[in-house]
């Protein structure tokens, strides 16, 4: 018989809950069983979403993706991760994101599916109403929902790009990758009417509510669509935070979303958007560059004005671990940096 | 932070008042410095609204202003420092406004009216400390700081029910230039207890006449309490629930609902809409669901449709129903939906989309609707069964709910008074004890719900009528008032209570933290006001006395 030990578990609103765990099982199954819902959604250790910071005790972490972990001290994936004595974990969600029981699985439609440029798709979902013609649980502004490819077992994790809604319209921003799964079946055989499976909100990475900091969101690609959400409930709720978008592509025929960014503006009164091309043609007027160096050169001013900021990054993991060595760099502390990256499933 | 203006505050053998990083409340320090922030500025409103109405040119928005900035520092109203920011800059420039129309004394106000409000959040919270409830403790003891806090935290309950009052279209000048000259007196920084004392029993008459207008409010807009049924299960098919004091808020909501296939439900301090003629005349408003305030969070979880939140008492919403609870008027919390002009088009979605009671509850309803036109219409009954002997005595418990165990002393109280005498009550401390029959006397029952604790006229109505049907004083009354305090809107109308020199007031379950011995010996005094002991204890006292 494997041996069990108790996980202590701080969540980013600095709550306290534990749950037993055998030496053979990973940490999310565990606390599964205690009714506990960790962040995870791959469970292979390829995705990064069920990060978390060992403070003390020993485990074992089995092999996973080098992007889905960054480097820092302690850092685990607790899909991989196997104690091996008590131990005291942080995990980035705050205490109502792992006590409200399992992600939900519904049937959605496909309302449109459409083209915004850029080797993009919008697509927009609205999911059936059940017996009592509930939708189903709320999201928050950037979590995000795994999609099922109809027919098949194969789900991806996307990103929502709407604010939340009592009609049920779910919107993501999805990028045609050659060869890929989801985006085949979306971009060769998916249409309006369709129905598939869909299983959220789930993720930890949300907007902070009620804060009076400036609001920084550094975004690569599709990267946006959380960020979209955040700005859309933002405007949504009134939130007059400061607030700068850095929304990065590589070049300009990359480039997508931008009407409704210039539309989103008009919401926001506070909200500047900087669109950075990282190699583009001769005539680009914006910012030349990746959202990180527009994000660090204007974080400087920001830091000298004594500006209470609050970070959110979302895209590759390059991007994500160089926003963040920069926003380190400049003093920002961990608590104020919020973060998901986007892995090739 | 530091804050000991309700009765949950923090109190240790050695100190008294919040001063962590929360409060008891949920308040963090950020967001109760700037509610300390916002009420120096209104302060600073005031003063300058004092010189206006001199001069004939009274600024009756900036008035309005106050109430609800005032208003959303009450313990459990808003607690979304966002807002507070917010309404900072707009104190500034209504300041700015009403500085013009103060003409040339302006110039020589000091203070609040001063006082440069900054744009930036760092450099306002910076300046907490002017604003602070004990500033300047060290010069003037704890004695005077208590008393200067006893006249805030009134004018802050007398602010909230004067806006209720401005919702139901109500308002009155007397008493606009009655709070500008209590917090325009606070903003000089008194010392002396005769001057301390005396304002606020004024501040307590004020409050009367908001009491007043108020009830009018109440009446023009949704008739008069008539004895009634509520229905406390539900019914099946799609669900509001409305929490908090608001009537008009509940009127708009049950007309905008009206033909939606959507039931509305009443919650804590609500209930009373259900005696309400203009209010029960609709279909949908189908019961009342859960108790008090500070059981919302395991109620609000078990009801499967969305609740608005329409003024205090709202404490940190559970994640089980965090994005289905919506604020409106003065309430707010961090990412929660406030809901603004009436329009409840969210709301409502948000109960279609969600799952309704599945079927009916059994059959159950309370009695409720004994405001004061109700009782005054038996009134020559109960004075035959007083002059008779068949009613002994009058007990007023009521007052506000909370979660301390000590407040069983009210379900305690009640349930061992004698079968000869009567218990009116008001406010959420009801729900302690409004589901026991206590049988009737002569046709009138025992146990009469008169409303509110917004409804407090109601009672100290009835209280004066039977005075003239006796002929003598309220406090010679076979009447004792018992009366459970939580928040301010319950400091406000014990000034009133203390302003009518109503004797021998039960105060419990504790003191308030801003009544210091010293003070304490002064209310004791003039008004033989009491703390609680025990039920048993109280009972005996107050019934030998009687006798």
């Amino acid at each position: 018989m494997s041996k069990t030990h108790t996980v202590h578990l701080t969540t980013h609103d600095h709550k306290d809950i534990s749950f037993d765990c055998r030496e053979d099982e990973h940490l999310i199954e565990a606390a599964a069983k205690a009714k506990i819902t960790l962040p995870s959604s791959c469970l292979e250790g390829n995705c990064g979403a069920c990060h978390g910071t060992c403070q003390s005790g020993d485990y074992e972490l089995k092999s996973h993706n080098k992007d889905a972990l960054p480097t820092e001290q302690g850092g685990i994936l607790m899909c991989r991760t196997y104690p091996k004595s008590d131990i005291n974990i942080e995990v980035p969600s705050d205490m109502a994101h792992i006590t409200s029981g399992p992600a939900a699985e519904r049937t959605a439609e496909i309302v449109s599916l459409t083209d915004t440029g850029g080797g993009v798709r919008h697509l927009v979902l609205r999911i059936l109403a059940g017996e009592n013609g509930d939708m189903g649980p709320q999201f928050e502004p950037g979590q995000f929902m795994e999609l099922e490819i109809p027919g098949t077992n194969v789900r991806r994790a996307y990103s929502l790009a709407n604010a939340p809604n009592w009609e049920g319209t779910l919107e993501f921003l999805i990028r045609i990758q050659p060869g890929g799964q989801f985006s085949s079946w979306l971009n060769d055989k998916a249409t309006t009417g369709d129905t598939l499976q869909i299983k959220g909100p789930e993720g930890a990475f949300v907007l902070q509510a009620g804060t009076l900091s400036a609001r920084r969101f550094v975004a690569g690609g599709t990267g946006i669509a959380p960020m979209l959400s955040m700005l859309e409930q933002m405007a949504d709720f009134q939130e007059a935070n400061e607030s700068r978008l850095y929304f990065g592509v590589n070049t300009e025929q990359d480039l997508f979303y931008l009407k409704e960014l210039e539309e989103l503006k008009g919401r926001l009164p506070n909200l500047t958007v900087v669109v950075c091309v990282w190699k583009p043609d001769n005539n680009w007027q914006g910012f030349t560059g990746s959202p990180v160096d527009a994000f660090e050169h204007d974080l400087k001013t920001d830091v000298e004005k004594g500006l209470s900021l609050e970070v959110y990054l979302c895209g590759p993991p390059g991007l994500v671990d160089a926003t963040q060595e920069a926003a380190q760099k400049n003093g920002l502390s961990a608590d104020s940096i919020h973060c998901e990256r986007f892995l090739p499933a | 932070m530091f804050c000991y203006q309700c009765e949950q505050t923090a109190r240790t053998d050695t100190s008294i008042g919040c001063n962590t990083e929360r409060g008891n409340c949920g308040k963090d320090a950020q967001t109760s410095d700037l509610q300390d922030l916002l009420i120096y500025a209104v302060k600073g409103i005031a003063q300058y609204n004092v010189l206006a109405r001199e001069n004939g040119q009274a600024d009756n928005e900036a008035s309005a202003f106050i109430l609800e900035a005032m208003f959303s520092t009450l313990t459990n109203v808003n607690f979304n420092a966002a807002r507070f920011t917010t309404m900072l800059q707009q104190a500034s420039s209504i300041r700015d406004r009403v500085k013009l129309a103060a003409g040339a004394k302006a110039a020589n106000v000091e203070g609040p009216a001063a006082w440069v409000i900054p744009a930036e959040v760092g450099e306002l919270l910076a300046q907490a400390e002017i604003a602070a409830v004990r500033a300047g403790e060290a010069e003037v003891g704890e004695d005077i700081i208590g008393l200067r806090a006893m006249i805030l935290y009134g004018a802050k309950g007398v602010c909230a029910y004067a806006y209720h009052a401005l919702m139901l279209e109500q308002q009155d000048d007397d008493v606009y230039a009655g709070i500008e000259k209590a917090l325009s007196f606070l903003a000089d920084n008194p010392t002396d207890v005769d001057a301390l004392v005396g304002q606020a029993l004024e501040l307590g008459n004020v409050n009367l006449r908001v009491m007043e207008i108020l009830d009018a409010g109440n009446k023009d807009k949704c008739g008069t309490p008539e004895p009634s049924q509520a229905r406390v299960t539900p019914k099946a098919g799609k669900a509001i629930l409305v929490s908090g004091h608001d009537m008009a808020d509940l009127a708009e909501l049950l007309k905008a609902t009206e033909g939606k296939g959507v039931n509305v439900y009443t919650h804590g301090e609500m209930l009373p809409a259900h005696s309400y003629p203009e209010l029960k005349k609709y279909d949908h408003l189908v019961g009342n669901y859960g108790t008090a305030w500070q059981n919302q969070q395991t109620e609000f979880a078990d009801f499967p449709g969305p609740i608005l939140m329409t003024s205090n008492c709202i404490i940190e919403p559970g994640p089980s129903y965090r994005q289905r609870i919506f604020t409106a008027g003065p309430v707010g919390w961090p990412g929660v939906r406030h809901i603004e002009n009436h329009d409840f088009t969210t709301l409502i979605q948000a109960a279609k989309g969600t799952a309704g009671f599945a079927e009916d509850g059994e059959d159950k309803s309370i009695t409720i609707g004994f405001g004061r036109d109700a009782v005054l219409g038996v009134a020559g009954t109960v004075v035959d069964a007083v002059k008779s002997g068949d009613i002994k005595h009058f007990f007023l418990v009521g007052g506000c709910d909370g979660a301390d165990t000590g407040r069983n002393y009210y379900s305690d109280f009640v349930e061992q008074t004698p079968n000869d005498t009567v218990i009116l009550t008001l406010g959420c401390a009801k729900y302690r004890f409004n589901d026991q029959d206590l049988g009737d006397i002569g046709g009138i029952p025992r146990l009469l719900d008169m409303g509110q604790c917004n409804d407090s006229y109601s009672a100290v109505q009835v209280a004066v009528a039977l005075a003239n049907a006796f002929e003598c004083e309220v406090n010679d009354l076979p009447l004792s008032l018992v009366v459970s305090w939580f928040e301010q809107k319950a400091a406000a109308v014990l000034l009133t209570l203390l302003a009518l020199n109503i004797k021998n007031i039960r105060l419990g379950p504790t003191l308030p933290a801003f009544i210091t011995p010293a003070v304490l010996d002064v209310l004791v005094d003039a008004f033989d006001i009491k703390a609680n002991t025990t039920p048993e204890a109280d009972l005996e006292a107050i019934l030998q006395k009687a006798s």
